[in-house]
């Protein structure tokens, strides 16, 4: 009888000891868990506020080139660094109905044989 | 066998003891989690819970090449909490005092002024003259961050606690500068000063400064949009606030893992309108001349693409900063008036383009049709009509052609051109080309359809001068943008159409979220007298017209000089000392591309003659104005179509 009691209490406090483990392991885990989910969040946050700072530093320097695209800015700094720069005249200006690219080019082909062709000679190989 | 340490007694005594303390956990978590649960919840939630707003960014405006006109950039508030100043930072004062461009003087008593008494809890403001400010998502505070956020009121100088039993409250944050740049404030952060720490805030900047203030409008100190672009397409720019439901730990700091509810901010659209700002800053360069010239009471310049009706500049003068508009006061205040817009006055001469037009385009006369332009009283409808007296300088001799009446600016013809057509056909063509309705204009506060109807009255009001007054632009008034949108019909080959500035809406990502489109609102005359017109009109600015100082070498400008007088003071009788010069036409004629109107107020005292002619003033203007557009839009003559035609032909461009 007392063998049996004893048994029973045996087990009674291994299964106590195991469901205080178990109970402690999830407890643990769960734990573990909430921090990883605290770390990532944080890491999130931080990824957020380093992307938004990004942003801002990208809106605060189109707003400094805004500034200085601005005519009168180009104005001021054309006086100030001399660069001398004006609009065209009218009759400066060459309108073309062609294709730009096409009459640079032939211009400067032009100017590669301004000096006149004297001769032009090949020298042709006869298979005999 | 022993027993051992499990005797029965041990074993039930620890057992008991083991059940005895898991009922008491039990009970204690039964009691804090069921019965004492909405107080304690209720306490967690005062203490932990908060709801973090991230405000959206404003978007931009930019012109139709993308240059920006108005945008919002990051700045930061930055402040120091005086509770929590060590002695060990006092040697960096200096250098904080520095990187804020201030002296160390005005940073020492900011820095430890820790009480104030019998104070409100906020006080002071921003200063005048400085931009609004739209606040962002609070960046993480210092650990000794006050209980009270700074960013709730960014116009606060100081935060402060609750007062103390002697009646003193604690500065928890002081404003040291509200204009801190982002590098700036991360040198402020390396200094490690203790309790100085700052809000980030969006800020409303115009790049532009005075470029097309009157359209772009601007956003006031409490966020409010107050006039132009800015108050019309608010609903696009100021995009929609966002927020995040979470908890924060005992240093006031966010606890991100515990984030419930997340809605993010959705930044405003950019509006791109149809306006260049190079052809601004031309329209606006021409009037500062005539301002320096003339000094006039004030002018404007329009210039718009007739065949679409989008404006491309709206120059006004006098003008005003975008970014100092707080710093108008009392009469300055006049200078933020969209005068293209909201002005009224008589037109002039260059309202006989409706008599001309209506006449043509009913078909009761030709070009070469001729009236006796020295003639002093003409019959109308029974009654001996006195015809109006032309310039001092104008004495013709011959009957005038449709053609001449109009490069000549007969007033006698006008009139006779107008009776020609009948009370009620003339009334119907000067509503066809718009005066007397809104423009739809969108910015600068137009008057009401109410008011226009005042001034351009039916015939049913009209007495027995008026069908010969109104022809040549007395006893009518009209704003600037309504008599080049009657000019710009001519140009569009005879169709009104609405005036536009905005051109597109764009999301943040780019894409086209809204597209205006060219909008008629109706045809005012048919195509070929609309043709007609344009080529009577090149005359003008020629040799044998009114204002060949609006010629331009190489193209056909055509156009109409208006000189009106200005009513007395008293509202009797027409002044002989103060006018409004003025002129509206298009080029290329055959091929109208651009429209330009330059209406000068009371520019006679420092006019040569004390006239202020609108040939002498306003038509050089237009050229000047015009030369420059030619060579910037790349307007093309019409001799150009010619030497492209030779070209194909084998001749030489």
């Amino acid at each position: 009888m007392k063998a049996a009691n004893h048994a029973f209490v045996n087990h009674m406090l291994v299964y106590t000891l195991v469901a205080i483990s178990l109970t402690g392991g999830i407890g643990v885990s769960s734990v573990w868990m909430r921090h990883e989910i605290s770390v990532t969040a944080n890491t999130n946050k931080a990824l957020e506020a380093r992307i938004s700072q990004v942003e801002r530093l990208a809106q605060q320097t189109s707003t400094w080139v805004a500034e200085e695209q601005d005519v009168t800015a180009l104005l001021r700094r054309n006086a100030e660094w001399h660069l001398g720069m004006v609009p065209p005249r009218e009759d400066q200006v060459v309108r073309m109905s062609e294709d730009p690219v096409i009459h640079l080019a032939s211009k400067r082909d032009r100017g590669l044989f301004r000096g006149g062709i004297e001769a032009v000679s090949f020298r042709v190989a006869l298979q005999r | 066998m022993s027993k051992g340490f499990a005797s029965n007694y041990r074993i039930v005594l620890i057992a008991g003891l083991v059940l005895l303390s898991f009922a008491g956990l039990g009970s204690r978590l039964v009691w804090l989690h069921v019965i004492d649960r909405d107080q304690l919840l209720s306490y967690v939630q005062k203490a932990r819970r908060q709801i973090i707003t991230s405000y959206a960014r404003r978007g931009d405006i930019t012109d139709v090449r993308g240059a920006v006109l108005a945008t919002s950039h990051s700045l930061i508030v930055l402040g120091v909490d005086p509770q929590s100043e060590r002695p060990e930072d006092r040697a960096k004062w200096s250098k904080l005092a520095q990187l804020l461009g201030m002296n160390l003087a005005d940073v020492e008593p900011i820095m430890t002024t820790r009480y104030r008494s019998g104070a409100t809890r906020t006080a002071g403001s921003t200063g005048p003259g400085l931009a609004p400010i739209y606040r962002i998502s609070v960046g993480p505070s210092p650990a000794a961050a006050p209980a009270a956020d700074p960013a709730s009121d960014d116009d606060s100088e100081t935060v402060l606690d609750d007062p103390d039993p002697q009646g003193k409250s604690p500065i928890r944050w002081a404003k040291l500068s509200d204009e801190v740049t982002e590098p700036a404030y991360a040198d402020i952060l390396k200094l490690g000063i203790s309790g100085v720490y700052g809000n980030r805030v969006y800020r409303r900047t115009y790049p532009g400064n005075t470029v097309a203030a009157h359209l772009i409008g601007y956003v006031n100190r409490k966020e409010a949009p107050v006039t132009g672009i800015e108050f019309f397409a608010d609903f696009y720019l100021r995009g929609h606030n966002g927020w995040v439901e979470s908890e924060k730990d005992g240093h006031q700091r966010e606890l991100a893992q515990f984030r419930t509810r997340e809605v993010p901010a959705a930044d405003g659209y950019t509006v791109v309108l149809s306006l260049d700002a190079t052809v601004q800053h031309i329209a606006e360069a021409e009037l500062q001349a005539i301002a320096e010239r003339y000094q006039p009471e004030k002018a404007t310049i329009i210039v718009s693409d007739p065949r679409t009706g989008f404006i491309l500049a709206m120059a006004n003068y006098p003008t005003f900063n975008l970014n100092e508009y707080n710093d108008l006061r009392g009469a300055d205040e006049r200078k933020m008036r969209n005068v293209a817009v909201a002005d009224m006055y008589e037109p002039g001469s260059v309202f006989k383009i409706v008599a001309a037009s209506g006449a043509l385009d009913a078909g009761i006369v030709t070009p070469a049709t001729t009236f006796d332009c020295t003639l002093e009283k003409v019959d109308y409808k029974g009654r001996p009509r006195n015809l109006p007296r032309e310039d001092a300088s104008d004495h013709f001799t011959h009957p005038l052609s449709v053609a001449e009446i109009i490069a000549k600016s007969s007033n006698k013809g006008a009139a006779q051109l107008a009776m020609r057509l009948g009370d009620e056909r003339f009334y119907g063509y000067a509503r066809g080309f718009g005066f007397g309705e809104p423009t739809g204009f969108p910015v600068g506060g137009e008057p009401k359809a109410r008011v226009f109807s005042l001034y351009v009255p039916p015939p049913s009001r009209w007495d027995g001068l008026t069908i010969t007054r109104m022809p040549m632009g007395q006893s009518v008034a009209a704003t600037p943008l309504q008599m080049h949108e009657a000019m710009s019909v001519i140009a569009s080959g005879g169709v009104l159409l609405k005036p536009q500035i905005v051109k597109q809406v764009r999301d943040t990502a780019g894409e086209i979220v809204y597209r205006f489109d060219r909008v008629e609102v109706r045809r005012v005359i048919s195509e070929r007298t609309a043709r007609t017109m344009a080529h009577l009109l090149e005359a003008v600015a020629s040799a044998q017209g009114t204002a060949k100082e609006a010629e331009v070498p190489g193209y056909e400008v055509a156009g109409k000089t208006g000189t009106a007088q200005k009513v007395n003071p008293d509202g009797h009788g027409y002044s002989e000392h103060h006018h409004v010069a003025s002129f509206v036409g298009f080029l290329p004629a055959g091929n109208p591309q651009v429209a330009i109107s330059v209406i000068v107020d009371d520019a006679d005292a420092r006019t040569p003659g004390g006239v202020a002619y609108g040939r002498v003033v306003a038509a050089p203007a237009f050229k000047h104005v015009a030369e420059q557009l030619i060579s910037y839009l790349d307007i093309r003559p019409p001799l150009a179509r010619a030497t492209s035609v030779l070209a194909l032909q084998g001749g030489r461009p």
